[in-house]
Parts: structure tokens; C-alpha cells; sequence
């Protein structure tokens, strides 16, 4: 017997469900774009990018640099299967907007509703912070509020930080994820545009998290939007990265590339929502470099996509640096979640740990692909890896791959996984307690994640555990 | 018999599983094919023979059961089935159980020597037995090579207790892939050290083929200057209600490296699989090196998988309350390594086995601290 409040909450939760396409699921005009390259990938289009905004040779070199890797590279043949991805059929570069407005009124209209669909105003007004919303391949609004231009925080999109902070960009990039790293790391490097980059003095304690939105919004076009955060010495900052893309009828990719430098002290979070549509192939590089006593976690969650392959990753270069991953993985129908975390201890006294979450449910598949290595010279470090699944039923599947590598005696690093099905006996206790079954699922799934989500915001736990109610909808057979 | 013109190129430190196991430095030219003069042991109710001998004598078991579970696509299982000369059948029929322990003994002492040797165990319904296969060299100056290929077969509702102990030169090289295939209501328990060679690799394959069955695999291994120890181990689950339980614990000095490579795979329809694994090291030196690389791939969703992996130093609280009570630290430190190694040996059922696994332990250790 179902109480007064489940079946409220229920049909709240169906009529989150029944309004996801009319939500989230729409195309506008897209007449309206102010330039949109050609189908496919060469010189010439990698060239015509870094002319349309008006770059300095040295990136342009960068660009045609990295597309002779991406060229000379095999696609992978581990992780999933991207053997249907025709790199020939994608727009490398889509620009929605002649300019970046800094001011609300300056955004045009069909932008703002689709901002509107998206709840944007009602984030930014919550979190009064910098809300960059990636729309198309560049941020076409972007505000980041007074108090942090006082404190010298830069907060902008990726080809505004070029122009107006060209040196310092110049210094940091592409030194944590190199153009030749792998081989979508190579192709965002050729065809980057927009993401965000932040820069935190020393010293600064940004509150508020900094949010950006991202959205795939042209059928076939991918998005390559690359981000730099660099957190000086003893500062402090959170950035959000939540995405939510439209329904589509072909096969879409993302292939982000995030830098992260944590300077000595510093502490730098870095909070990822995927919620892809189910045709988006995401192919992800994200590394930090976290110095000396500097603590760097990713707190990651893959919902959506077709593919996600994604292994965020901390290389501990500095005496007592601490690095921390935690991550859930949702794998529904047709989805692969190819997730995890990779930890480099090179330095004494490092500690970290990993803890991934993965459910796999109506035939989905849900891989941890891990890497802990202690290098080396790293002594007296301490690293901990904890992997959970969770198995909804017989279709679906998943992998666990974690690797150790030690190379130094005065370590200690422990692993566990494990991997099984709701048990009986808690349906049982909670039933006995006036919860049905999918009631009872619901609370142990959400219970199982909770590790993870209450590390996040308040209002991205809340949507995250909606999301996976939703998902669990009928699963309870 | 495979044509050596036809045999896989040896895998280069690209190939998926060789990616920590340089074989750059082998040159299987450099190696004589030679016999191997193994004494085969005996036992009332099975029949123990000679594999050579067998393939003339029981040529259906032989046509059935060799080459049945080990893949020849690995290349060094390949070049043993072309190689191979002198090998091992012990045949137990249907209900017999066996009291006295089978024992193999290989010895590995010519000097250039590349010997391909074969285990072929098959225990028919209801029998039981226990074979030790113990490989070994007198020296650790001996540069040879051991290839072996072991199959175990474990019929319905039979017992097998599989020990495998090498000692083999620390400049050898081996190659060994060993499987067993466990059917409905069978049991399977596995032991095995490594303390020799230098380099090489060791596949430990179970399948669960039958509804009901289970496998203990305990595995040891103690590792020294320059040598690289490689553990692959696989526990297949293809029957529903099957169980799987596999520790392995490696104790490394100075310059010694090891990787364990383990993965448990629970196919579709194998509903109430119970499966663990466990690998932990303890490095002994700043110099010595282990990957530990667990792995789980589950389709099905009535199951309980585990594993966990650990590397860790002798503890440093434990040493200090030991020397505390008056231990010199060698003593304490000797101590703490045996107790670390006794969670391997209390997994044994008490007897033989038990003292021998434990004396061989000690040993070793001496050998290497």
C-alpha cells in the first residue's frame, strides 16, 4: 500500500518524465547562426576556425599541430565501441551568436528560452555567482558578479580569456593534457571553442560555486569546449559543470578537454551533472596537477549519453598533496558508462581515494576503469579505492577494471569492489514497513549513491536523485 | 599439432596482458628443446602414465580431453602443443577416491634447456584425488625454459586437490598456462607457489561450467633480486550457483617486481554466483614493485562479486609493538611477514598439505630476507 506522499511523488516524478522531450528535447530555428562550418575535418577547417576568431599564430600552430595527431592516431579499441563514429560527419565548429553578452538583456530570444526550458535565471539567482552557459560551441552569456572581479577572479569563456588574458592562458595551456595525450584530446585541441577558463589569485576563497551549463544544440555538431582552471597558491574554488542536451535522431559527440593546476594549498573541486541525451557519444579528457599540500577532487556523475568514456585524473606533484574522485555511474538501455579514475602519486606523503557508484539496469553496461599508481619516491603514501555496483537485473552488465601500479614499499593502498543485486532481505524490511517494491528500490538505490551525493550542491543532489528515480521507473519486475 | 611456420608471434608489451611482462629479452632460438625427466608418482585406483604413453594407450580419453581447455591462440600454449614430448595422464574412473597424494616431480637443471611439458588431469564422476606437481632446479644459476600446459578436468561431483609448487632457477624462464574446468555439484582446490624463475608468465584459468560447483584457488608467491613474478588468474562462472573464492598474497624484497592480474567473469544466466578475489603484497624494500590489476565482468544480476587488492608495507605498528616486547626488529619483522603468509596457509584443510605448504613458505622466506 502506497502512502498519500509516494503517490504525490510519484506523479511529480511522471510529470518530470512526461515533459523531458517538450523540455529538453527541442530544436531551435537554426537559421539564426552567424557561422557554421562545413561537414568534416581539415587544415582548411581547423585553419577557417582559428581565423573566425581571430586567434594569434601560436594558437593556430597549436590547433594544426594537434590535427596532424589526431590523424596520425588509430581510434581506441578499448572502452567502447566507437567504431561508429564518422569524424566525416560532424559540424567542427558552430557559433551561435556574433557576441559574448555580458549583460542579460543583450542575449537574444531564442537563446533565453531556451535558457528558460534549461531553469538558468532560477540557478543563477540561487547561487548569485558567474553563470557561463555554454549555448552551441561558444558562451554567449556570461556574467560573473562584482565581488569576484574585487577579489581578481577571472571567470570567462575560453576565447574571451584569449584575447583579454592571452599571457596567462599562454602559460597554462595544454600543459596538463598535451595535443598528442590521446587521440580525442588531440582533435578538441585542433577544434576547441568556448568552455571556460578561471583564474582564482592567491590567497582567494571563491564561495559561491561557478557554474557553467552546456548544450548540444545542432544535430551533428559536436562540441570541443575546453576549460583551464588554475587555483593559486592557498585559494579555493568550486566549478560546476552541469549539461542537459536535446534529443536528436543521429549520433552526436562531445569532446571536452578540462586542465585543471592546483597550486600549493590550494583546493580546487570540480563537480561534474552528465545528463547527455542518449545518442551523444562523450569522449572526455580531465586532468589535474595538484603541488604541494594542495587538495583536488572531481566529483563526477554520468546519467546520460550513449558512451561516456571518462577517467578524471590527479597527478599529486607536491609533498602532502591530496587527491579525491568520486563518482556514479547510471547505465540505462543502450547505454555504456565507461567511467573512473585515475590518481598519480609522485610525491612523498600524498594521499587520495577513489569511490565510484555504478547502477546498470535494463540491459545497460557500467564500467570503473582505474588507474592508482605510486610512483617511485612517493613514499609514505596512502590511497583507498572503493567500487560499488549495483545490478537492477539479468540483461545488464558490469565491469570492473581497477590497476595498481607500486612502486615504492612505504605506500599503503587498499581496493575493494563489489558487485550485486538489491537484496531480498532489504526490499523485504522496507515492504514490511509500507513501502512497495519500487518504493523500496528507489530508497536503497538512492541510499547506495548517497556517499557520492552528498558531496554535491543541495539542489544538484535532489535533481540527481530525481533523475535516477526516473530511471528506476517500472524497473521493479 | 600446430606447424611451427604457423605459430602467433610472441606478444610484444602492447598486446592486452603482456603490458607489464617485458619479453624483449627472449629469444626462444636461444633455447634447446629438450626432454623432461620427470618422475610421475603412482597411486592405488588411478592410472598414471606417461602422455605419450597415452595417446596410444587411451586414445578416446586423450582425443576428448587434451588440448580441450587450454587456448591454443596464446602463443606459448601454441608452441607447446607443437613442442611438446613428455607430459603426465592421471585418470581416475567414476567413484574411485584416491588416498594417497599423486606426486609429479620436474626437475629443470640443463643448462639451455627448453622443455614443453603437459598436465592432463581428468577425474571422472564422484572420484577424488590429490595431485602435487612440483617443478624445480637444484641451483638458481641454471638458464632454461619451462613450458608447461596443465588441464584438469573435474567431473560431476568429483574432488580435486591440484597443488602446484615451483621452485624453478631464478634465471628461468616459464611459461605455464593451467586450467580447469569444474562440472555440476564438482569441487576444485587449488594451490600454488611461485618462488622461482625469473621471468615469464603463469595463467591460472577456472571455468564453473557445472551448476553447483566451486573453487578454492590459493596462491603464494615470494619473490627476490631480479626476478619478475606474473600471475593471471580467470574464474569463469557459467553455471548458475556456482562459487569461486581466490587469494593470492606475494611477499617482495629488493629488486623484486610481481603483477596479479585477476578477473572474474559471471556469464549471462549464471544466477546465484558467489565469486571473491583477493590479491595482497607486502613490499619489503623501497626497491621492490607490484601491479595488482583486478578485474570484475558480470552479466548476470543474482550475484555476489568481490575482490580487493592491497599493497602495503610491514606495518609499522605492529613492528613497534613487537619490538616493545623485546623483539629485535629482524625477528619482529621476520614474524609479522609469516603471519601475513599464515592467512594464505589456514585456507588449507589440515594435514599434509597444510605443513608442507607452510615448511616450503618458511623456507623461502629465509631464502629471500
Amino acid at each position: 500500500m502506497a502512502t498519500p506522499e509516494a503517490v504525490a511523488e510519484k506523479r511529480e516524478l511522471a510529470g518530470i518524465n512526461a515533459d523531458y522531450k517538450e523540455k529538453f528535447g527541442f530544436h531551435d530555428p537554426e537559421s539564426g547562426y552567424a557561422y557554421k562550418a562545413p561537414k568534416g575535418l581539415s587544415r582548411e577547417v581547423v585553419e577557417s576556425i582559428s581565423e573566425y576568431k581571430d586567434e594569434p599564430q601560436w594558437m593556430r600552430d597549436f590547433r594544426l599541430k594537434a590535427l596532424e595527431h589526431f590523424e596520425s592516431r588509430p581510434t581506441p579499441n578499448w572502452g567502447g565501441n566507437l567504431g561508429q563514429i564518422d569524424f566525416e560527419d560532424i559540424h567542427y565548429f558552430v557559433r551561435a551568436s556574433d557576441k559574448n553578452s555580458r549583460d542579460w538583456s543583450e542575449v537574444p530570444d531564442d537563446i533565453k528560452n531556451t535558457f528558460d526550458r534549461l531553469g538558468i535565471p532560477e540557478a543563477e539567482r540561487k547561487f548569485l555567482s558567474g553563470v557561463g552557459a555554454q549555448y552551441e560551441s561558444e558562451v554567449v552569456y556570461h556574467q560573473v558578479n562584482e565581488k569576484l572581479e574585487a577579489q581578481g577572479v577571472i571567470f570567462t569563456d575560453m576565447d574571451t580569456a584569449l584575447r583579454e588574458h592571452e599571457d596567462l592562458v599562454r602559460q597554462y595551456w595544454a600543459t596538463v593534457i598535451p595535443p598528442n595525450d590521446n587521440k580525442l584530446a588531440a582533435l578538441n585541441s585542433a577544434v576547441w571553442s568556448g568552455g571556460s577558463f578561471v583564474y582564482v589569485p592567491a590567497g582567494v576563497k571563491v564561495e559561491m560555486p561557478l557554474q557553467a551549463y552546456f548544450r548540444i544544440n545542432t544535430e551533428n555538431m559536436g562540441q570541443f569546449e575546453r576549460t583551464l582552471i588554475i587555483a593559486e597558491e592557498g585559494s579555493d574554488v568550486h566549478y560546476i559543470e552541469g549539461c542537459t542536451a536535446p534529443v536528436y535522431s543521429t549520433d552526436s559527440l562531445h569532446s571536452a578537454v578540462v586542465e585543471i593546476v592546483a597550486k600549493p594549498s590550494s583546493r580546487v573541486r570540480y563537480t561534474t551533472v552528465q545528463n547527455w541525451s542518449q545518442n551523444v557519444y562523450n569522449l572526455v579528457t580531465k586532468r589535474a596537477v595538484a603541488e604541494e599540500k594542495a587538495t583536488m577532487e572531481w566529483v563526477d556523475c554520468n546519467l546520460g549519453s550513449k558512451l561516456t568514456m571518462k577517467y578524471p585524473s590527479i597527478y599529486l606533484l607536491g609533498p602532502e598533496a591530496h587527491g579525491e574522485i568520486l563518482s556514479i555511474a547510471f547505465a540505462g538501455e543502450g547505454q555504456h558508462q565507461d567511467a573512473g579514475g585515475k590518481i598519480i602519486h609522485a610525491a612523498p606523503r600524498t594521499s587520495s581515494s577513489i569511490f565510484s557508484k555504478s547502477i546498470s539496469k535494463d540491459g545497460g553496461r557500467s564500467t570503473y576503469r582505474g588507474l592508482l599508481e605510486v610512483a617511485d619516491g612517493a613514499s609514505e603514501s596512502r590511497s583507498k579505492v572503493v567500487c560499488d555496483a549495483l545490478l537492477l537485473d539479468e540483461d545488464s552488465r558490469s565491469d570492473t577494471y581497477p590497476t595498481i601500479r607500486i612502486g615504492e614499499n612505504d605506500a599503503d593502498v587498499g581496493h575493494e569492489a563489489t558487485v550485486s543485486k538489491i537484496g531480498d532481505e532489504q526490499i523485504f524490511y522496507l515492504q514490511s514497513h509500507g513501502l512497495d517494491e519500487e518504493e523500496a528500490s528507489k530508497m536503497i538505490v538512492n541510499g547506495f549513491i548517497e556517499p557520492v551525493t552528498k558531496e554535491l550542491p543541495m539542489e544538484y543532489a535532489v535533481e540527481l536523485n530525481r533523475l535516477i528515480e526516473l530511471q528506476m521507473e517500472g524497473s521493479i519486475g | 599439432m600446430a606447424e611451427l611456420a604457423t605459430l602467433p608471434p610472441l606478444p610484444d608489451e602492447k598486446a592486452k596482458g603482456w603490458e607489464f611482462t617485458d619479453l624483449s629479452e627472449l629469444d626462444l632460438d636461444a633455447y634447446e628443446p629438450a626432454p623432461a625427466d620427470a618422475s610421475l608418482g603412482a597411486a592405488e585406483g588411478a592410472t598414471v602414465l606417461s602422455l605419450a604413453e597415452a595417446v596410444d594407450s587411451h586414445p578416446a580419453l586423450v582425443a576428448d580431453r587434451l588440448g580441450a581447455l587450454a587456448p591454443s591462440d596464446d602463443p606459448f600454449v601454441a608452441r607447446n602443443e607443437a613442442a611438446w614430448r613428455d607430459g603426465v595422464l592421471v585418470h581416475v574412473p567414476a567413484g574411485v577416491k584416491v588416498a594417497e597424494p599423486i606426486r609429479i616431480e620436474l626437475p629443470l637443471d640443463t643448462e639451455g634447456a627448453a622443455v614443453a611439458w603437459r598436465t592432463l588431469v581428468v577425474l571422472e564422476e564422484g572420484a577424488e584425488a590429490e595431485v602435487w606437481e612440483h617443478s624445480s632446479s637444484t641451483g638458481d644459476e641454471t638458464d632454461a625454459l619451462l613450458n608447461s600446459v596443465v588441464e584438469l578436468h573435474v567431473g560431476q561431483a568429483a574432488t580435486l586437490r591440484y597443488v602446484s609448487t615451483q621452485d624453478i632457477s631464478e634465471r628461468a624462464w616459464i611459461f605455464s598456462s593451467q586450467r580447469a574446468r569444474v562440472e555440476h555439484d564438482g569441487r576444485l582446490d587449488w594451490t600454488a607457489l611461485g618462488f622461482g624463475s625469473g621471468r615469464g608468465k603463469v595463467r591460472m584459468d577456472t571455468r564453473l561450467a557445472g551448476p553447483g560447483s566451486e573453487a578454492r584457488v590459493t596462491g603464494g608467491y615470494a619473490g627476490g633480486p631480479g626476478q619478475h613474478l606474473d600471475f593471471d588468474t580467470t574464474q569463469v562462472h557459467s553455471a548458475p550457483n556456482t562459487f569461486s573464492d581466490l587469494s593470492f598474497r606475494g611477499v617482495l624484497a629488493a629488486g623484486a617486481t610481481a603483477v596479479w592480474r585477476g578477473m572474474i567473469r559471471v556469464d549471462p544466466g549464471a544466477q546465484g554466483t558467489d565469486a571473491f578475489q583477493e590479491s595482497r603484497n607486502l613490499l619489503l624494500s623501497p626497491d621492490a614493485h607490484a601491479d595488482a590489476i583486478p578485474g570484475l565482468e558480470i552479466e548476470a544480476d543474482d550475484v555476489r562479486c568481490t575482490h580487493a587488492a592491497a599493497i602495503a608495507q610491514v606495518d609499522r605498528e605492529q613492528l613497534f609493538y613487537l619490538t616493545s616486547r623485546g623483539l629485535d626488529p629482524a625477528a619482529a619483522k621476520q614474524l609479522i611477514i609469516e603471519g601475513f603468509l599464515e592467512a594464505l596457509v589456514e585456507r588449507l584443510a589440515e594435514g599434509p598439505v597444510r605443513e608442507e605448504i607452510s615448511a616450503a613458505l618458511e623456507r623461502r622466506l629465509r631464502e629471500i630476507l
